[in-house]
């Protein structure tokens, strides 16, 4: 089996899955039809303020596992859906920021500054248009740069990578999220102790289950939906419901600008914004490809450099950065979208999750059995098949699908879901709340499961109320059995040697670039002070 | 205006979370220590995980105490925010016991009039009953949910509850025989 004989298989899996339907008499695989599916939901998402990709997923796993069982075969489907999910909620969270002056995701924030003076101008649709164009040539750089070195990368990691090494890497993983997730390396780590305290309890290799105080409840640990959802998705609703609660409809009406002129994207358009797309779709891969930096430094970074080449170049009557020039709309669209597939490298070649979409994608991997995202996936068996690999790179098809789609119906299909914001934030929040609890039911069979999700909720609500990011919680909840099973492994295969992850230069260099890390960021942030 | 001290009192707090967990809880609460020695060969114990998640939060709040005391901008935990997330517990806690119990109480409501009594138990796969306690209760954190945030109920919020929750049944129960809507997996 050679390196094209699986790309083929992958592709293969993609195309020739089992039928959903036929059209005059070609097969559709159900892949296909799940990808389609996701990518359109996820604009509809993307498009309501208020809701991100991240809660569509977490609602539809379950469903989407009762649907296609636990089969290895179910997971090109699920989790091409959810690729689907997350690329279309990319591109539809620029809608309502274009259109209303209110970013459907955080990451749009800095599509405002550009977008909503162009609508105010009459200039929505080719708002619109230019950061659809950009989203998606991001997008699909980021993607290529993926194909390329994931394989790579974690052909790397296996060869020269033994097992007190990656027990390192995983301590620098953890350290790295901490120190750059929200700003403050303290807060960070404090965050990354919590999710390990949280994964630890009722764990571990005794008969009696650590940390459970003796109750049956804690003794079964926290199963890993009910510390996700409470603490990324329940969290958030609390805190946007709080918002609303103290805004209490202190906002006025949405006001009407009528649309006039020419809002074709035009050769010439392209042209003239191909240099800012181009930049920020390198600084959105080089972010996306460390874990744990999301996609609002590459926006903001995006449209910073942006912003520089414009004030150079930029004609006496062409506006502004910040006044509705398209090439902030495009430099900050680029930046951001090109960040969702190079944060699938971390995760396809080490395992390490870097944003919370990557997090849905483990968790269905974990649910389904079958593919674990790591080194040992591209394995490059010659005699036998390893299916692991086809799964890789029928992942990679499903994300070239959704490109596809992305690039022909995902501008109309954008355009259209303006009407998402009117959707009232107080009826849909509550609603969302009762699907994540829905959905950690049906998957769990348990009341304790629905006042565990509850408590993270409330943990992660009173995380967000300080100025504590959840995403390091998440990451290490889910890195923190692996962190332990490799120690272990490390320990004994060292013959119980107390320095093994010191000992030899790389594992050394890995533990000092984990203190180093924190210690830059700490003298930094009180540099600020 | 003197700096917020809301890091200075969350980093303590922090702190002596984490010496309590490491000196109290893990040392009391595990079997095995941080190495253990089975058979002439050693291990890593249980107690060493959580040790290192400790040392995290030790080192987190001792950073916060200490550089990022006077960090600017730092998000306070107010009274009104207590008084909120204590109001939507509130609304969870009354709504999932009604989830909970709701099924049940009507069985027994029902058996006062019937000469054979029924369990609910056994009704839990049947119509009405495994609905009763979703409807109720989902209904019910709905319409708790959105009238807290507006400030008053409407007529308009109990129909986009009762619409929403019927939808959910729809989605989630109907297409799947093996999918159990809250509670009837526990009863």
């Amino acid at each position: 089996m050679g390196t094209l004989d699986y790309v083929w298989l992958g592709v293969q899996a993609v195309f020739q899955g089992p039928e959903a339907f036929s059209v005059l008499g070609l097969g559709i695989s159900i892949t296909l039809v799940m990808i389609l599916s996701g990518f359109l939901l996820g604009i509809a998402v993307g498009a309501t303020p208020g809701l991100a990709g991240p809660i569509a997923m977490a609602i539809a796993l379950p469903i989407l596992i009762s649907t296609f069982g636990y089969t290895p075969d179910a997971l090109l489907p699920v989790m091409g859906f959810l690729i689907g999910v997350m690329k279309g909620a990319t591109v539809g969270g620029a809608v309502p920021a274009i259109l209303f002056n209110t970013p459907g995701t955080p990451d749009a924030f800095m599509t405002t500054l550009d977008g909503y003076p162009m609508t105010k101008k009459g200039q929505a649709k080719k708002a619109l248009r230019v950061a659809h164009f950009s989203s998606v040539s991001g997008d699909t750089f980021s993607d290529i740069v993926l194909f390329v070195c994931a394989p790579f990368l974690a052909l790397l990691v296996e060869s020269y990578l033994d097992l007190p090494e990656k027990t390192a890497l995983l301590i620098l993983s953890l350290s790295f999220i901490a120190a750059v997730i929200g700003g403050s390396p303290a807060k960070g780590l404090i965050s990354v102790g919590l999710g390990l305290l949280a994964v630890f309890i009722g764990t571990g290799e005794d008969f009696y289950p650590r940390l459970s105080m003796g109750t049956p409840q804690l003794s079964q640990g926290f199963p890993i939906a009910t510390a996700i959802l409470g603490i990324l998705i329940v969290s958030a609703v609390f805190k946007e419901l709080e918002d609303l609660w103290v805004e209490k409809r202190r906002s006025g009406k949405i006001e009407l600008t009528s649309q006039s002129g020419d809002q074709r994207l035009h050769m010439a358009d392209i042209r003239r914004l191909f240099p800012y797309i181009a930049r920020s779709s390198v600084i959105g891969t080089a972010i996306g490809a460390l874990p744990g930096i999301g996609s609002t430094l590459a926006a903001t970074l995006g449209y910073t450099i942006g912003r520089g080449r414009y004030e150079k170049r930029k004609g006496a009557d062409d506006p502004d950065f910040g006044e509705g020039a398209p090439e902030g709309v495009a430099s900050t669209e680029a930046a951001n979208s090109s960040v969702s597939g190079a944060n699938l490298i971390p995760v396809l070649s080490l395992g390490i999750p870097g944003n919370a979409a990557a997090v849905f994608l483990i968790l269905a991997a974990e649910s389904i059995g079958g593919f674990n995202p790591g080194p040992s996936v591209f394995r490059f068996t010659a005699d036998t098949v390893n299916p692991e690999l086809v799964v890789a790179f029928g992942l990679f098809t499903s994300m070239f699908i959704a490109n596809v789609l992305n690039w022909t119906i995902g501008g109309v299909f954008m355009r259209s879901m303006g009407v998402m914001v009117r959707v009232p934030k107080q009826f849909l929040l509550p609603i969302v709340l009762l699907l994540t609890l829905t959905a950690v039911y049906v998957q769990e069979a348990r009341m304790a499961a629905i006042w565990f999700t509850l408590g993270f909720g409330v943990l992660g609500y009173f995380m967000r109320s300080v100025g504590i990011s959840p995403l390091p919680f998440v990451i290490a909840f889910i890195l923190g059995g692996k962190l332990e099973e490799s120690a272990r492994q490390a320990f004994s295969a060292t013959g119980g040697d107390p320095f093994f992850l010191f000992n030899n230069p790389i594992a050394l260099a890995f533990m000092l670039l984990s203190v180093g890390v924190i210690v830059v960021t700490a003298r930094n942030a009180r540099k600020a002070e | 205006m003197g700096a917020s001290r809301s890091n200075l009192i969350l980093g303590l707090l922090i702190v002596a979370f984490s010496l309590l967990l490491l000196f109290v809880w893990v040392p009391l609460d595990t079997e095995t220590g941080l190495i253990e020695k089975v058979r002439r060969q050693v291990t890593i114990g249980d107690a060493l995980a959580p040790t290192v998640a400790g040392l995290f939060l030790l080192i987190g709040g001792t950073i916060l105490v200490l550089f990022e005391r006077k960090a600017p901008q730092q998000p306070t935990v107010g009274l009104s925010s207590l008084g909120f997330i204590g109001a939507v517990a509130l609304v969870l806690i009354v709504s999932l016991f009604a989830m909970r119990y709701a099924g049940p109480a009507l069985v027994a409501i029902a058996n006062l009039a019937s000469d054979t009594p029924q369990e609910y138990r056994l009704l839990r796969d049947a119509i009405p009953w495994k609905y009763t306690g979703y409807f109720l209760g989902g209904s019910a954190m709905l319409v708790g949910l959105i009238s807290l945030v507006e400030g008053r109920i409407r007529a308009v919020t109990v129909a986009v509850a009762i619409a929403a929750v019927v939808v959910l049944i729809i989605l989630y129960d109907l297409p799947f025989d093996d999918l159990l809507l809250p509670p009837n997996g526990d009863v």
